[in-house]
């Protein structure tokens, strides 16, 4: 999938403050169409309801610890339906115990990102995703 | 320079800061559930989630202490919820609320650009403190959203070193 100014994002974070912060770094590297979610919960219908209508996001940026559906669960749901399984996928967290990467790689994460990261790291993974 | 420094970001921090102190509201409505029966295990590992937030937006913007402050708290919440020596537990959650009161000073110094008063915190006793606590649990392997007992974090350089062995 090419990469390009328009591509619908959805950002997933329960901390309204992660949220503006990844909004303003995507918004430095170029993007403009970026939508935002407090929680995998809320995340699932918005990814559903986009596919009905047909504009479905291109690319999801989620936090892996959130109160009612973890990253985790979100990425499972996404790769588990047909029309989202090659959706790409960046996974964030505070800190990366070596088994949750691998249960997140093994769930098909397209990559992973550790807090704090500065919009140039942010830039790179997006780059290797989409390259 | 890191957001908490950087003044066209003043609008992240604020908000960083109300956010956190909702959420320290939070975590000691969840203390006085513990103080009444401190068998609620439940609440300290939602302690653990809600201190989870707090930190990773504190490395964010770079408030690296309070950041160290919630990873400490967060470890001693979840380690603790494993535990049923209520004799300790009572320990955990009295330093909890003085913790969460620490950083509730902490974030309101941030808030009022009171660099002066940040540094008259004494927060390197407590941070002492804390981490004395933290070892009282080192024989408990989970001390996060871990879904495997597994206790070994990785920098960034090596979680790309992983990601390519395994093929990404």
């Amino acid at each position: 999938m090419a990469l390009n100014a328009n591509m619908k994002i959805l950002v997933v974070d329960d901390m309204a403050t992660m949220r503006k912060i990844i909004k303003n770094m995507l918004g430095q590297i170029g993007f403009k169409n970026i939508t935002e979610a407090d929680d995998g919960a809320t995340a699932w219908p918005m990814i559903e309801n986009a596919l009905q209508t047909n504009e479905p996001y291109q690319f999801i940026v989620s936090d892996w610890n959130m109160p009612q559906m973890t990253g985790l669960e979100l990425l499972k749901k996404v790769r588990a339906t047909e029309q989202t399984q090659k959706l790409p996928f960046l996974m964030i967290t505070a800190e990366a115990e070596q088994g949750n990467v691998v249960i997140a790689v093994k769930a098909g994460v397209s990559n992973f990102i550790v807090k704090p990261f500065s919009a140039q790291v942010l830039k790179e993974k997006i780059d290797k995703i989409f390259n | 320079m890191s957001l908490i420094n950087d003044p066209s970001m003043r609008e992240i921090v604020i908000d960083f800061c109300d956010e956190s102190i909702e959420l320290f509201n939070q975590l000691e409505e969840g203390l006085e559930i513990l103080e009444e029966d401190p068998t609620r295990s439940e609440e300290l590992e939602k302690f653990g989630q809600l201190i989870d937030r707090v930190m990773g937006a504190a490395k964010s913007i770079g408030a690296d202490e309070i950041a160290t402050f919630c990873e400490l708290g967060k470890v001693i919440g979840y380690k603790s919820s494993q535990s049923t020596d209520t004799a300790l537990l009572e320990v955990v959650i009295a330093i909890l609320f003085d913790s969460v009161e620490l950083l509730r000073k902490m974030v309101n110094q941030i808030k009022t650009g009171n660099e002066q008063g940040l540094k008259s915190l004494n927060t390197q006793a407590f941070g002492t403190r804390l981490s004395w606590l933290s070892e009282k649990f080192k024989d408990i392997e989970r001390a996060s959203c871990a879904v495997e007992p597994q206790s070994k974090n990785l920098s960034q350089t090596s979680i790309d070193d992983l990601m390519s062995s395994l093929g990404l």
